[in-house]
């Protein structure tokens, strides 16, 4: 007994001190807001003033006329000048006045306590653009301007669109979360892949889609907090974590500072997890871009909503600086847009979600 | 060959003038019958062997090929026999063998098929004793079909290699 | 009980030690996410005067259609806007453009100085994040090229947005068409990459065909039945002169494409009812053979480092695609899928190899790595053909023809992952689009 308090002790003191030190050196903002400017040359502006420059559409020519550069020609001294103004940095973001503060305070119209069930409801089961099984050739997908993870029915016209499903004000059968006074909306249609023109092909031959909904992977974890079969490593280490949180007696304690109690369930992760993923768009990343994985590191406010003013890129692995950039971009956009309402993360274990550091890791969304 | 008859070609020739403008033989004399509804204008002259009008229609200025294929049928044979004959008798005329496809397959791929359709041809005529000088193989690949229709029917007419003949000019 | 829980924790406390070690922070780890495009909001560009107020509005209209168009990015409609932007040094109501759910902001001002010169300024502004994009920027130009300062605004929200290189600024030369089937007329044509600012090259007296860029965009290789046979001719874009490349008398060349260099140009050349592939210095007109086979070899591109060539042969019966180095040699086939394959395009980032397939009656377009793996067709109609790449790789236009006896042909643009099939609009039949550079 005695040996197991001190080796579990020492275990957590350690914990603790590198979770105060270790966050408060991870806190240090990177200074990353402000980037190089990708400013035009003076040659470019030059190039852009004499560069060839087709004449107005014409639609009916029947003599092949010279177009462009000949007549630029004329331009060329005049150009020289133009260099000097060329590209001022403008000074711009220095001469506004500081606006990130404005972020936190961003309160959208539909704040509501989502509790326990995270954003993505269950898949509509027919209706849907089914997944096409790898086995067989059918029912296929068709196509829809959206791509998510789950497939989702073309939406009522009536509705907005929105990034969660919601119901419209009176709810009732999932008693819990208060409603209060939202728009009824929904997300976008979509489909779990991208069809092409070639794939869709066959879709006007194919039986209709109404049908059982096959599956290409295994089904997403249930939303409960219920602890997951063993499949999932994170799963094993909560409940390790859980126990030995347990054996060591600690849980309820309400430390100052230090996680302390019970960490957060694997439902729990995953009810975060899915609530920023429904934001992360990375249909306008270049193909760079997507092999580049980022960890993004954020501090929450008790709220469960970000502070967006925390959010920085740890790190970035698989792409060059660039693409690194708009990969944590898009990233940044995902948190602050998902958690605009504020996470759906248990109060209580504050402590735990305090700093979150999120990898947001592209490779399966490539393939799409 | 008389030199009415000959003036006679020349101004059908202009009024043919279709679908190329082209001045394959380096003088103005050329006459493309490659024209399917050109044909009328010629009447009269298709009854005189010596004509070319009577090449283009008792003998027939044209032979088809199968799916993908450049040589010749035993029917295309006899149609280039019959050609080759008429061009070794009358040693006044040349002839530009065109080459077509059909519009099932890219356009590049379908000059070069095109090409050996042509090829195909003139290699009979000349082993049929006609001289190589007087042949000259263009291709038009999938550009110049004479149907229309995008079905078998009109492909098959499609894939055909034109022996077009003109005067050669008396110097 | 307490022996069994210490054993437990005995036991598992090695392993898990990693694990402790690591909850500092909450992580988790997101691998999915969604796929769609971006919202935007382009308000009019901002003008002190009349004439720059209206043009203001033409150029945030081009940037919203560039935008667009990608299929990456959706606009927001001007009357669901909250704020108005009066004036381009004012700050950004960032709350404004949340609530409507505009992601990225794009706004502008417009003046004419005293020389008469349009002076465009633009910044971007990531809505949520609450800051700008990048910095300001300031284009000047000739107040008739407002197309291209409004392409450029464009291309540089889209490469800071999306990281891709931009292509916005670029033109296409193509061959225009009219006329039925049987005797359609065919003429040189170039206009800027979204179908504006048309002028033709040549008149419809000869056949013409597959015209193709040089690497700086400022000549074209393309083949003219000018000779009333098949011959590639060199033109001077600005200037329009043209001259024919050498060729010996009795002999047909085409499918000519500059080498990225600009000087090498690779074409097939037909003698003899045999189709082989040749490389020409352009300016000296040496030519070198680069296949001797008495199957077709036709249609080749250099990959961008001039080091290869993929070209298309029949020598295993039917059309499939291959690559041999740039100075000839053994040809390595890649095309390995049920079908047909044709025109074969290396992409400019040289990943991958863009091309024409065959199969079942239909046509398409499709990608593949250099190696032949990973094919994809992107599209599937009657008949597809002749695709080119966009300068930064991410796009393909290529030319679609309908069936039957009205059949015409028209140019399509189509998102190398398969997404945003869209029509090119051109005001006559269109045929084999080739991409310029991106213009400097």
């Amino acid at each position: 007994m005695n040996l197991g308090q001190i080796i579990s002790g020492a275990g957590h003191l350690a914990l603790i001190g590198w979770a105060v030190f270790g966050g408060a050196f991870n806190s240090d903002p990177m200074p990353f807001e402000v980037t190089e400017v990708t400013a035009i040359s003076s040659e470019d502006f030059a190039a852009l003033m004499d560069g060839p420059r087709a004449p107005d559409a014409v639609a009916n020519v029947e003599t092949p006329e010279p177009p462009a550069e000949g007549e630029g020609a004329p331009d060329l001294s005049s150009n020289a000048d133009a260099a000097p103004d060329s590209a001022q940095p403008e000074a711009a973001a220095s001469s506004e006045p500081d606006t990130a503060p404005e972020a936190p305070d961003m309160v959208p119209p539909a704040d509501t306590e989502v509790s326990d069930a995270p954003p993505v409801l269950d898949p509509p089961q027919e209706d849907a653009a089914a997944l096409v099984p790898e086995i067989s050739p059918r029912p296929q997908p068709r196509p829809a301007p959206r791509v998510a993870p789950e497939p989702v029915a073309q939406p009522d016209p009536d509705v907005k669109i929105d990034d969660v499903d919601q119901q419209e004000a009176a709810p009732d059968e999932t008693s819990e979360p208060v409603q209060e006074d939202t728009e009824a909306t929904a997300r976008e249609e979509a489909t779990t892949e991208i069809v092409t023109e070639a794939e869709e092909n066959d879709v006007a031959n194919a039986a209709p889609p109404r049908s059982v909904r096959p599956r290409t992977r295994p089904e997403r974890p249930a939303v409960q907090e219920d602890t997951q079969p063993a499949a999932r490593p994170q799963t094993d280490e909560s409940s390790v974590n859980d126990a030995l949180a347990e054996a060591l007696g600690q849980s309820g304690d309400e430390g100052q500072g230090a996680p302390q109690g019970p960490p957060l369930t694997a439902g729990e992760k995953d009810a975060l997890r899915v609530g920023v993923q429904t934001c992360w768009n990375v249909g306008s990343l270049s193909s760079e871009a997507l092999r580049t994985t980022v960890v993004v590191a954020v501090s929450m406010s008790e709220d469960a909503k970000p502070v967006a003013s925390s959010i920085r890129m740890l790190s970035a692995s698989g792409g060059n600086e660039a693409a690194a950039k708009q990969a944590y971009e898009a990233a940044r956009r995902a948190i602050i847009r998902c958690g605009a309402g504020g996470f759906d993360l248990p109060v209580e274990k504050y402590d735990h979600w305090r700093d979150i550091e999120m990898t947001f890791n592209p490779e399966r969304m490539r393939i799409k | 060959m008389t030199y009415l008859s000959k003036t006679f070609i020349l101004c059908a020739g202009l009024v043919l003038a279709a679908c190329t403008n082209a001045d394959r033989f380096g003088d103005s004399n050329t006459v493309d019958l490659n024209s399917s509804g050109g044909a009328g204008a010629m009447a009269g002259t298709a009854q005189d062997p010596a004509s070319p009008v009577y090449f283009q229609q008792t003998i027939g200025d044209r032979v088809l090929f199968q799916v993908d294929q450049s040589n010749l049928t035993s029917e295309a044979q006899e149609t280039l026999d019959g050609q080759a004959q008429w061009l070794l008798t009358n040693t006044d005329y040349k002839a530009v063998i065109e080459g077509h496809a059909d519009e099932q397959g890219t356009r590049e791929y379908n000059l070069a098929l095109g090409a050996r359709r042509a090829n195909s041809v003139q290699e009979y005529l000349v082993s049929k004793g006609v001289a190589g000088n007087r042949l000259k193989v263009v291709s038009y690949g999938k550009e110049r079909p004479i149907e229309l229709c995008s079905n078998e029917a009109c492909y098959a007419k499609n894939r055909r290699a034109v022996t077009v003949i003109a005067a050669i000019p008396s110097s | 009980m307490m022996r069994v829980l210490l054993s437990l924790v005995l036991a598992c406390l090695v392993w898990a030690m990693p694990a402790f070690a690591q909850n500092g922070p909450l992580r988790i780890e997101i691998t999915e996410g969604v796929i769609e495009p971006l919202p935007f909001a382009a308000p009019d560009f901002v003008s002190d005067n009349a004439a720059g107020a209206e043009m203001g509005r033409k150029i945030a209209e081009v940037v919203a259609a560039d935008l667009a168009g990608t299929g990456l990015f959706r606009e927001i409609q001007p009357d669901a806007f909250i704020s108005r932007v009066t004036s381009f040094s004012s700050p950004v109501q960032y709350a404004d453009w949340k609530a409507i759910n505009a992601q990225a902001l794009i706004t502008g001002a417009v003046t004419v100085d005293s020389g008469g010169k349009l002076v465009v300024r633009f910044r971007l502004f990531d809505v949520f994040a609450g800051q700008e994009l990048g910095d300001g920027l300031q284009l000047v130009g000739t107040q008739d090229g407002w197309r291209r300062i409004a392409h450029k605004v464009a291309d540089q929200v889209y490469s800071r947005i999306t990281g891709e290189a931009p292509y916005f600024d670029s033109r296409v030369v193509f061959v225009a068409e009219s006329g039925p089937k049987d005797q359609r007329s065919k003429r040189l044509a170039i206009m800027d990459y979204d179908g504006a600012n048309v002028s033709y090259l040549t008149d419809s007296a000869s056949i013409v065909l597959a015209p193709r860029f040089s690497p700086d965009g400022k000549r074209v290789l393309y083949t003219s039945y000018e000779s009333g046979f098949p011959r590639i001719y060199v033109m001077n874009v600005g200037s329009v002169q043209q001259r024919v490349l050498e060729s010996q008398d009795g002999q047909m060349s085409f499918a000519p494409r500059f080498g990225p260099d600009g000087q090498a140009v690779v074409y097939s050349v037909s003698r003899g009812g045999n189709t082989d592939l040749y490389r020409m210095d352009i300016d000296s007109g040496a030519s070198t053979r680069l296949t001797n086979a008495p199957s077709i070899e036709t249609a080749p591109s250099f990959s961008p480092d001039g080091d290869q060539i993929v070209f298309e042969s029949d020598r295993s019966g039917t059309p499939q695609l291959y690559i041999m180095p740039a100075s000839g040699g053994e040809a390595q086939r890649i095309s390995f899928g049920q079908g047909r394959y044709g025109t074969p395009v290396w992409s400019p980032r040289g990943d991958l190899i863009a091309f024409t397939k065959q199969s079942k009656g239909r046509f398409h377009i499709g990608v593949m790595r250099t190696d032949g793996s990973e094919e994809r067709l992107l599209t599937a109609s009657f008949l597809d053909e002749g695709p080119t790449w966009s300068p930064n790789g991410r796009v393909i236009m290529f030319t679609r023809e309908t069936q039957g006896a009205q059949g015409s042909a028209s140019l399509y643009s189509v998102d190398i992952t398969g997404r945003n099939l869209r029509q090119v609009p051109t005001k006559t039949g269109a045929s084999d689009p080739s991409w310029s550079p991106l213009q400097e």
